[in-house]
């Protein structure tokens, strides 16, 4: 066996992550050019390899050595789940991008209620978790440096210190890890970003992925080909040598019973969703929903690929090392090694070293921004520090807390390390991940699951992981004492780590899957059953499960859209709780000193300070503890059906001496205002609340009849009274609520013994009313209902502050009962909109629907309503005796009615035209036919109408009171306008109109239009004119007929800023060809 | 509407397959290579996890050619739409 140089192997390694780095560098340069190299899907599928980590490169060879087929679940269970991707995985990355979410402890936090408590949990627990699996990595790191180094050593001893000038407690392992940490730093922390997204990153595990598969089967190939005749010799030569052995190959024996086989199919099912990392590269870091479905085989089939030479490595390294396993775990490292072939040893070194470094780098990467978000973040938060002195400090952070988590597992290695095999580390973290699979999965499918279901059961799961899992290790290192495991705690057998409850027979990780999901599973159920949510956290959960709702099928691809928040949402925000003005003026001297584009947007580390900024000022106003609520549930409502509360709730009048309860009860009242519920559950959810958070025992809602003017109950919520609360009240000063009602004042008495309207006491006095308030539902100070409150049991309840506070309310119920009075109007206008829309396909069927190409002339025409319905029509027909008729006319009006006249006009031309040879009698006739009808209405029509005659190119023409259309002359390239007297449609009989005739020579180009043109106007109420379309005809006399039309619409649009026209716009141009 | 959607085919599709998927790779199913079956030397269960898996990837990848099918199929919907206003 030959020794590879140290110098080489260093050299080698070295390179590598130069390598790495360079291409990590490149990617992030790339993306800053704005060529992302994610929006390839190869990419994507190669970055979710970072699943295959030094546990599948070393560790299943070692498994199939030792105990057979048991790393297949591993890899089965991943590749059953990816059928469902679309699904499951998309609509996690729908949600994560619409809610800008970065890690999964922000996916839960943010969907549970926006629970802090919640994220802090989740990234706490992730953090113990990954722990196992990274100390996993970085003893594969330090096994096989030791391999490649001192290949003659025994393995069984710890590792050594390689490079002998370090001191004695400094260990290849702990430099390594120094390294990889240093590596997350680069990739994961250089600087803040708001989106959590590091493509450098990314790119860079992609890269390891495939060398780590190519190293594999390289490997794989050299020891079943190379080594050995192919798969069928190695079997044989297998069966051969050690007959005894073939449970390696079986599943349902001692060491891999069926139980422990479907466990592994469930955690690793788990696993490949929800640990951190995989969340992180499959749903954070995803540029396009499409490449899920990439991924979705090819994922699988690289785990194939992964896989297929496992077993003959196995059987291999078992035929050459006559059947020995302590060195099963390195076979793949080991066989090249033995067979003189260092340069395939050193790159099976360097795919290991991809396998490990990817997954350190990109969990630690993870867990930090965990760490940052969920924990420091909200201590920061909390101790209310300066926003200024922080910003750079956090990125500091992050970076801490990427060496402490690889520290962490360097430490869980020098304890654990090398009592356990590289599997079963790996096989803890998994569970750990299954953890959050229940709360995940609900998150996005069970509407009901609310945040203390998800707090209680991730914490029981971790919990029972823990003492099932994670202290037997401890255990098994010798770090706690054996007694533990024989006897259970303080001797009590029922409680033994291993066979809890006394459920024994089965191998740990079996007896962990069934007891932690037992518990994890039944505790998310069972509280989320049995609690209830809040508005918000219902409306968070909407948003999560309805993510696809009305949108089925995505048209548009969506890519990542950042949505950090600008400064013009502080301002607005800050506007509608301190007015407009001293909130412009608040903002202007915090931006002084800070650097912003044009587009308001903002750095990082500025939109932290503004925060706070907006906070303190928002304190300054309504108290510190009002502020923190109003900025995190507007920040949380952002793009939400929520952020109109916000307009409600600023609305509001809030004194600075409000109480928290009282804010929270205003909110939850503006949250219902807001929420899509109907009317009478809107009312009824509020009096519930206003019962529930002040204990009265009646509350009603009356709105005003106004046909009998009495007051009718709308909703009732509380005790049943024998005398009064359903029946209707008439208005009147004799009683309080009439009162109330008349005066537009809050009636309230503190003391139903000091009453002092008579007609109203004996009831109260009968019912043992002992305080009640009558409270105007006012819309702009008018009256519109009362909203009442009764209480049985105190006295002088109604305080000013407390009255002040039902008047907020009372207010909201008025801004309620607007709404659905605006919802009904709004679907009479709906519904008047589509007879409109009717109208509208009617007129414009009417418009000829193509025009005819002749070889004598060239015709077209074009008609642009400025509303719905326009009043505008043209037409073209086509006599038999090789004459055509050409008409253009302008009904004024854009409703229905114009519509029907225009329809009447066309029905009338079209009758009529073949026994009506010239346009004045036809004008003429149309004048007599319209003098009835336009009598009874306000509208009138103009018309211009022309016959040419194709053989003879001559046309006549009369006008009743129509804009002159334009000639332009080809010859002298002049314009001349074709005017003749008559007058508009419907004023007076027997009008005369004049009928004249010119003959036109080809080139020659006619233009009719309607005053919509030369009426149209721009920003300074300028008109287009004549002149402007006469110069524009002029120009473009030499083209087409349609390309004219088009140019003038391009200017009138050009002129008039691309609003909408004043009028309709009508266009008809005829060329003459020969 | 709802439940003509193609998405809902392919959704139930997913979880049948899945519930097949489960099954398939565990007790009892596995039952059938217990044991000293071999072909060709090569010990049955590997043989059916060689062939297997290969073989359900290739079912994803129909599954994912009808998505990418329809999701075209949609696409072209959607512009002939906006041509036709």
């Amino acid at each position: 066996m030959r020794v590879i140089p140290a110098e080489i192997i260093i050299t080698v390694f070295l390179c590598y992550f130069a390598l790495i780095f360079f291409v990590a560098y490149y990617a992030d340069r790339r993306r800053k050019a704005g060529h992302s190299l994610l929006s390839n899907p190869h990419i994507y599928t190669l970055s979710i390899a970072v699943y295959c980590t030094s546990w599948t490169f070393y560790g299943s060879v070692g498994k199939a050595a030792t105990t057979g087929l048991d790393y297949l679940p591993i890899y089965l269970g991943p590749t059953l789940i990816a059928f469902g991707w679309w699904f499951l995985l998309r609509k996690m990355v729908r949600v994560s991008k619409e809610q800008n979410i970065t890690s999964l402890a922000d996916f839960l936090a943010s969907r549970y209620d926006r629970s802090a408590i919640l994220g802090a949990i989740v990234t706490l627990f992730a953090v113990f978790g990954i722990t196992p699996y990274i100390a996993l990595q970085l003893k594969a790191i330090a096994k096989t440096l030791d391999i490649l180094f001192l290949p003659l050593k025994n393995l069984d001893e710890p590792t050594s210190n390689l490079i002998s000038y370090l001191p004695g407690q400094v260990d290849s392992a702990l430099l390594v890890t120094l390294l990889l940490g240093a590596f997350g730093i680069l990739f994961g922390a250089r600087h803040l970003d708001s989106s959590e997204r590091h493509e450098g990153l990314v790119v860079a595990v992609a890269l390891e992925s495939l060398v780590k598969l190519v190293a594999f089967i390289a490997v794989g190939v050299f020891v079943t080909y190379g080594l050995f005749n192919g798969f069928i010799d190695l079997f044989q030569q297998f069966y051969e040598r050690f007959p005894d052995r073939s449970y390696l190959f079986a599943v349902g024996t001692a060491e891999v019973p069926y139980t422990k086989w479907f466990s592994l199919i469930v955690i690793s099912m788990a696993a490949i969703m929800f640990l951190p990392r995989q969340f992180h590269i499959m749903v954070t870091e995803n540029a396009n929903e499409e490449h899920i479905q990439k991924a979705m085989w090819r994922f699988p089939a690289y785990m194939f690929l992964i896989n297929l030479f496992v077993l003959p490595i196995a059987m291999g390294g078992l035929l050459l090392n006559n059947g020995d396993t302590t060195q099963a775990d390195y076979f793949v490292l080991t066989l090249p090694l033995a067979a003189d072939q260092p340069w395939l040893a050193l790159l099976v070194f360097i795919g290991g070293l991809s396998a490990a470094a990817g997954m350190v780098m990109v969990s630690s990467v993870t867990l930090a921004t965990m760490i940052l978000n969920h924990l420091v973040m909200p201590v920061i938060l909390k101790l209310k520090l300066r926003a200024q002195d922080l910003s750079g400090i956090l990125i500091n952070i992050k970076r801490l807390g990427i060496i402490v988590v690889v520290l962490l597992g360097y430490f869980y290695f020098t304890v654990i390390g090398d009592s356990y095999a590289l599997v079963n580390i790996g096989l803890i973290s998994f569970m750990a991940a299954a953890q959050f699979a229940p709360a995940m999965i609900g998150a996005i499918y069970w509407k009901r699951a609310n945040k203390y279901a998800a707090i209680w059961s991730i914490s029981l799961g971790f919990a029972i992981w823990g003492y099932t899992l994670l202290i037997p290790s401890f255990v098994r290192s010798g770090w706690i004492d054996n007694s533990l495991l024989e006897h259970g705690p303080f001797g009590i057998a029922q409680l033994k780590p291993l066979e809890l409850f006394g459920l024994s027979g089965f191998e740990m990780y079996t007896h962990s899957l069934f007891w932690t999901l037992l518990l994890n599973l039944g505790t998310y159920c069972m509280v989320s059953i049995l609690t209830r949510q809040s508005e918000a956290e219902k409306i968070r959960a909407a948003i999560f499960v309805d993510v696809f709702a009305g949108q089925e099928q995505p048209d548009e691809r969506l890519t990542r859209i950042s949505k950090a928040p600008t400064i013009v949402e502080f301002i607005d925000l800050m506007s509608k709780f301190i007015g407009e003005k001293p909130a412009q003026t608040a903002i202007s001297i915090f931006l002084a000193d800070k650097q912003i584009d044009h587009r308001g947007s903002l750095n990082d580390q500025d939109i932290f300070s503004l925060k706070s900024f907006t906070e303190r000022t928002l304190a300054g106003h309504v108290g510190a503890g009002s502020a923190r609520i109003i900025l995190e549930n507007y920040l949380a409502a952002r793009g939400s059906e929520m952020e109109n509360i916000f307009d409600i709730f600023g609305s509001v009048t809030i004194d600075g001496a409000i109480s928290r309860e009282h804010l929270s009860v205003l909110y939850d009242v503006s949250q219902l205002v807001s929420s899509g519920e109907s009317f009478q559950t809107k009312l009824d959810r509020i009096l519930e609340l206003l019962t529930q958070q002040f204990k009265f025992d009646l509350c009603v809602i009356r709105f005003l009849e106004p046909k009998t003017r009495t007051l009718l109950v709308k909703s009732l919520v509380g005790e049943t009274f024998n005398h009064f609360g359903k029946s209707e009240r008439n208005l009147s000063n004799e009683t309080y609520i009439g009162q109330a009602f008349l005066s537009n004042v809050a009636m309230v008495v503190n003391d139903s013994d000091e009453l002092e309207k008579p007609a109203s006491s004996a009831i109260i006095q009968a019912e043992g009313i002992t305080c009640f308030a009558h409270l105007p539902i006012a819309l702009e100070g008018e009256p519109v209902g009362i909203l009442s409150a009764f209480s049985r049991s105190g006295k002088g309840v109604f305080t000013s502050e407390f009255i002040a506070l039902l008047e907020n309310i009372a207010g909201q119920v008025g801004i309620a009962w607007r709404n659905e009075q605006q919802i009904g109007r709004l679907l009479q206008v709906r519904e008047q909109e589509r007879e409109m829309q009717i109208a509208k396909d009617i007129q414009m069927g009417l418009l000829p629907a193509s025009l005819p190409v002749m070889e004598e002339i060239q015709v077209a025409g074009l008609c642009v309503p400025a509303h719905q319905v326009g009043g505008d029509y043209y037409d073209f027909i086509m006599r038999n005796d090789g004459r055509c008729d050409m008409v253009i006319a302008d009904v004024s009006g854009h409703n229905i009615g114009s519509a029907l006249i225009m329809a009447e006009t066309r029905t009338f031309i079209h009758s009529r035209v073949y026994d009506i040879e010239s346009p004045a009698a036809m004008l003429h006739a149309l004048n007599d036919y319209f003098l009835k009808d336009l009598d009874r209405s306000d509208l009138f029509v103009t018309m211009f109408y022309l016959q040419y005659n194709l053989a003879s190119r001559q046309l006549i023409y009369s006008n009743a009171g129509h804009n002159p259309p334009l000639l332009w002359r080809h010859q002298h390239q002049l314009i001349e306008p074709l005017d003749a007297e008559g007058l508009i449609f419907g004023v007076r009989k027997d009008v005369n109109f004049e009928q004249h005739s010119i003959r036109l020579e080809p080139g020659d180009m006619l233009l009719l239009y309607t005053d919509g043109i030369i009426e149209a106007e721009d920003s300074h109420q300028n008109l287009f004119g004549q002149e402007r379309l006469e110069k524009l005809l002029s120009e473009e006399g030499q083209t087409t007929p349609q390309e004219l039309i088009d140019q003038i619409l391009t200017q009138i649009r050009l002129f008039s800023g691309y609003r909408h026209f004043n009028d309709d716009v009508t266009l008809l141009a005829m060329k003459i060809l020969k | 509407m709802r439940q003509h959607h193609p998405n809902n085919t392919l959704r139930e599709a997913w979880i049948l397959f899945m519930f097949l998927g489960m099954i398939m790779i565990n007790f009892p199913f596995i039952h059938i290579f217990y044991g000293d079956m071999s072909i060709l030397g090569i010990p049955s269960l590997v043989v059916y996890f060689m062939y297997g898996w290969p073989a359900s990837i290739g079912v994803i990848w129909l599954f994912v050619r009808r998505l990418e099918m329809h999701s075209l199929a949609q696409h072209q919907l959607n512009k002939n739409n906006s041509h036709e206003r």
